[in-house]
């Protein structure tokens, strides 16, 4: 929890978001989402991971998903990864 | 002054165009059931939410046309009517998307909201409340019940546009509908809506087609013949959603073994659409795919557009279009004429996904499909259609294109509805970029203070100079970075007209003059009048006249533009006060020619202008009537020159003899000069307070109040009332020196005339005849009357005795005479105080309700009426129910036709 509030502090490190998606797209749709990284998952989900730059750029990304028809499942922010390390640890 | 920029005749059409069904669909009862429900039950809003692929534009059509039944000739359609607005995103723009909505309106009622139109072209349109008052009380007079349809309203992220809705929706007449599609909700007060059942919603577990539906889809629509197992299994993979299966039957009809591919389609995890959209694309012949790609840039489509960007002379694209449509390929046509196509949304961004991957694997990288964008971006100039020119070069990153489009051939777009793509796009640029092009800093700034940011707009000025001074180091700069020069300065002396600082506007200005291209004549116009008005503020007013004659002049040669109607004004204004009176009566009526129909809301001025001199001239009803003209356009917008409004009044009700009305005028002009902060007309109000203040006999508040706002005026008013004229002569006397150096005619004309009254109380007659005959000589050419007259009997003395004494025998009759009509009429109101001019009512209308009447009788509202006169809304209610009372009627239109047959309007 305390990484959070860290986080929050940060405000203009960009965040990094993980948006969860129903149903594959190909990698070639890397493009399409601004260079988030694709995941494909076994149970037909799709992860869209990265860096997104503010509030505004997240919610064009969200309205990407919105105009391609598909089913939004979650959005989470998540740590940024190692090459921050994170200040408390506990 | 009327640009009609983005109005452009073909794209309009398409925007306004109601789909026309297609032959074969599958029918939608239960979903029209509701509709139809919707407009039975009186609700007010339809709102059609669901993603993209689930038929939402289709159902509405097809809806609307089911109402419709086939088209009738124009005024004979029975039961509901239909408009159809198409957004884009252009229309995020307040004051394009209101020009859209009354255009759509006025396919069902052509002549609907001109006046709006013209409003919403004018420099500085009205607030948008006010606007849509103005609509919405034209709407009422639609005799039919209409449905005015916003497709694809998600497009919309302007919060002043959800607000214009709202307020819409809020006082939506009866015989409207609005019917909303969108994909996402609308930020309207949808809970509100539903709660008082005035809202009907169709959202994605309506749309989706049930199984029946989808298998007369896929079997009779889609002319396959699957079984009802294959089917079952393409509806659950799809999920009912329209798009999905549709692209899966257009696949299928080119597949042998239809079974087959719906268990491969069905046992993967594929976005249904991305793996269905590669089938159907594998399917069609190549140079149909490469066309497909190619045309997805584009948001709109015709025959010779695609061929420009295609450049392939070897097939007709408007063949190739009417093929697409005919193989289902999700293109929807915009006319009736076939000649403009889209492809459906969620289509068109796959294959645009598509295309730049592919350019993007032969190695082309963006360049190709840039290349694309230029070319239509040619097509579309070459065609007249600069935003769409605009739009194209600005995608296909063709900066010099894009610059050269925005500036275009006479008006730049910015000033033609497209101020929001020109900011957004400005807004995109690297800085980088931007400091390469000091123009596009220019432009940026221009945009900003054109869309009223004015505060944005100096740090754009300064990116500007800062990025002139770095391209021009070494070198003189040339012709064009000169110019630029000119440019910010005349927009910074445009800042400062709004800060009513005039040495800054004549700095910035005279900065501006000496460095702007001699052919600039635009720019050198509006900065010729920003010299003059900051003169006019600083009182100089042979060079601000000087300033306008110019203005005026360039007008007459170079064509008219919303500088010459300000700068005519302003000139009537100067004249004005050189005691000019017939000349600036022209200038006004000059004006008021060249402001139109309807009037740029500036000539409010004009018409005050003309209210005062008519006033002068002791033409009392003109003078109202001219008074009222100007309040109707000055309280559309916060101006100045609604206090300047509210003391004409007061002198009005003064020289009535209604001294309450006047204070109560004068303390409403207060708050509003206080509220914002209009500190240069608050002399005007105080000096009336103290005449008002001195009427009622308070002289320790007259003289408290002429004191603290060191009116030397009203203090010499002050002390004549106490009976210390010598006190009154030493404040007048360095007065008339400053003024006879400055050569201001109009205070001199009033110190006179209070030098002349000091005097005589001074027992110097001679002084003061000798002062009245120069203050008749003043006047005299003028025409003035209340100035005298409002001096009361004591001028009427003064007059008498001037007229011994041969001093302006003629002159001198004609005021005596206007003294002598005023004393009659107060005698015969004191004489007949039960019956006011001969009314042949048991209780008389008091002259305020009078007033309030007339106001009825033009049709204004009681809201209305309470702004004009400077009443609070509760007090014209009563006062509206005295009327009725005393006219014996329930209504207002009773009481006007009433009041008509008593001859009392």
């Amino acid at each position: 929890m305390s990484n959070e509030h860290n986080q929050k502090t940060n405000l203009d490190e960009p965040m990094v978001y993980q948006i969860r998606i129903e149903g594959h797209l190909g990698h070639q749709w890397t493009d399409w989402f601004e260079g988030l990284t694709i995941t494909l998952e076994d149970n037909g989900e799709m992860l869209l991971t990265g860096p997104v730059v503010d509030q505004a750029a997240l919610f064009g990304l969200l309205k990407k998903v919105r105009d391609l028809g598909m089913s939004l499942v979650s959005v989470i922010r998540i740590k940024p990864d190692q090459k921050v390390p994170p200040e408390v640890k506990e | 002054m009327h640009y009609n920029g983005f109005m452009s005749t073909p794209i309009l059409a398409t925007k306004l165009y109601i789909p026309s069904p297609r032959a074969k669909v599958v029918s939608r009862h239960r979903l029209f059931e509701r509709l139809n429900n919707s407009l039975s039950s009186s609700r007010k809003l339809t709102i059609i939410s669901a993603p993209a692929g689930f038929g939402k534009t289709t159902l509405v059509s097809e809806w609307v046309a089911a109402l419709t039944l086939a088209p009738l000739p124009v005024g004979e359609g029975l039961g509901v009517r239909v408009a159809w607005l198409s957004l884009d995103e252009d229309d995020n723009d307040p004051a394009r998307f209101l020009t859209y909505l009354v255009t759509a309106l006025q396919t069902i009622s052509p002549n609907i909201g001109n006046g709006v139109l013209g409003m919403l072209q004018s420099p500085q349109p009205p607030p948008t409340e006010s606007i849509l008052t103005t609509l919405l009380n034209e709407i009422t007079t639609i005799l039919d019940n209409f449905i005015l349809v916003l497709d694809d309203y998600h497009l919309i992220d302007a919060k002043p546009i959800d607000n214009a809705l709202t307020f819409l929706l809020r006082h939506l007449p009866p015989q409207m509908h609005l019917v909303i599609t969108t994909r996402e909700d609308p930020q309207l007060p949808l809970a509100r809506l539903r709660s008082r059942d005035q809202l009907t919603e169709l959202r994605v577990a309506d749309l989706r087609f049930t199984s029946s539906e989808a298998a007369e889809f896929i079997n009779q629509i889609m002319g396959l013949n699957l079984s009802a197992e294959d089917i079952a299994a393409l509806e659950a993979r799809t999920e009912g959603w329209i798009a999905g299966l549709q692209l899966a039957a257009i696949s299928m009809q080119g597949h042998h073994d239809t079974t087959n591919f719906i268990k491969s389609f069905t046992g993967t995890h594929h976005f249904v659409l991305d793996y269905l959209v590669e089938e159907v694309l594998h399917q069609q012949p190549e140079n149909i795919q490469k066309f497909l790609l190619q045309t997805s840039i584009l948001d709109r489509m015709c025959g010779p557009l695609c061929d420009a960007v295609l450049l392939n002379p070897s097939s007709s694209a408007q063949e190739t279009l009417e093929y697409i449509g005919q193989a289902n390929l999700f293109i929807v046509p915009l006319d009736n004429e076939r000649q403009w196509y889209r492809y459906h949304h969620l289509f068109a961004d796959l294959l645009r996904q598509r295309l730049h991957q592919s350019s993007a694997s032969t190695g082309g990288a963006a360049g190709g499909v840039s290349e694309l964008h230029i070319r239509a971006s040619q097509w579309y100039e070459d065609n007249g259609l600069e935003l769409e020119a605009f739009h194209h070069a600005a995608t296909g990153n063709d900066i010099e294109r894009a610059e050269r489009l925005i500036e275009g051939k006479g008006i730049p777009l910015t000033f033609r509805g497209a101020s929001v793509p020109v900011m957004n796009w400005l807004e995109s640029l690297p800085k980088t970029v931007l400091d390469a092009k000091p123009p596009l800093w220019v432009m940026y700034a221009s945009t900003l203070l054109f869309s009223g940011k004015n505060t944005a707009v100096e740090q754009k000025l300064q990116a500007a100079e800062a990025a002139l001074a770095a391209a021009l180091q070494s070198t003189e700069p040339d012709e064009k970075s000169q110019d630029l020069i000119g440019r910010i300065a005349s927009m910074r002396a445009t800042l400062a007209v709004i800060q009513h600082d005039a040495e800054t506007i004549i700095a910035q200005s005279r900065r501006a003059l000496k460095y702007l291209h001699p052919n600039n004549l635009p720019v050198r116009t509006a900065t010729t009048w920003t010299l003059g008005y900051a003169y006019q503020l600083q009182g100089d007013r042979a060079a601000a006249s000087q300033a306008y004659a110019e203005v005026i002049s360039i007008g007459e040669s170079f064509g008219k533009s919303i500088y010459t109607l300000a700068a005519t004004i302003n000139l009537g204004q100067i004249q004005e006060a050189n005691n000019q009176l017939n000349l600036a009566a022209e200038s006004y009526r000059r004006s008021l020619q060249l402001a139109g129909d309807p009037p740029q809301r500036m000539v409010c001025e004009a018409y005050l202008g003309l209210a005062r001199i008519t006033y002068e001239w002791n033409d009392l009803e003109a003078a109202a009537q001219y008074g009222q003209q100007s309040a109707q356009l000055a309280q559309q917008l916060i101006v100045d020159t609604f206090a300047a409004y509210g003391v004409f009044v007061a002198r009005m009700r003064l020289a009535q003899g209604d001294v309450s009305g006047a204070v109560a005028v004068l303390s409403e002009a207060e708050e509003f000069v206080r509220q914002h902060n209009f500190a240069f007309r608050m002399p005007d109000v105080v000096a009336a307070q103290v005449l008002t203040l001195l009427r009622q006999g308070d002289l320790p508040a007259a003289s408290h109040l002429a004191q603290k706002h060191k009116l030397p005026i009203s203090r010499a008013r002050v002390h004549l009332a106490q009976g210390d004229p010598s006190a009154a002569l030493s404040v007048l006397e360095p007065l008339r020196q400053q003024v006879d150096a400055k050569g201001w005619q109009d205070e001199r004309l009033k110190v006179t005339i209070l030098q002349s009254i000091a005097h005589h109380a001074n027992k110097e007659k001679d002084k003061a005849m000798q002062l009245l005959g120069d203050a008749l000589e003043l006047a005299e050419s003028g025409g003035f009357i209340r100035i005298f007259v409002d001096e009361g009997s004591l001028m009427a003395q003064l007059l008498s005795e001037a007229a011994t004494r041969g001093i302006k025998p003629g002159y001198i009759g004609k005021l005596l005479a206007v003294f002598e009509a005023g004393k009659q009429k107060s005698e015969d109101k004191s004489s007949l105080p039960s019956t006011s001019s001969g009314q042949p009512l048991i209780e008389p209308l008091s002259q305020r309700e009078l007033e309030v009447l007339k106001l009825i009788a033009q049709g204004l509202s009681n809201r209305e009426i309470s702004k004009l006169l400077f009443l609070a809304l509760n007090t014209v209610k009563g006062h509206n129910r005295l009327i009725f009372g005393k006219l014996q009627v329930q209504r207002r239109t009773e009481a006007v036709a009433r009041a008509r047959e008593l001859d009392l309007l």
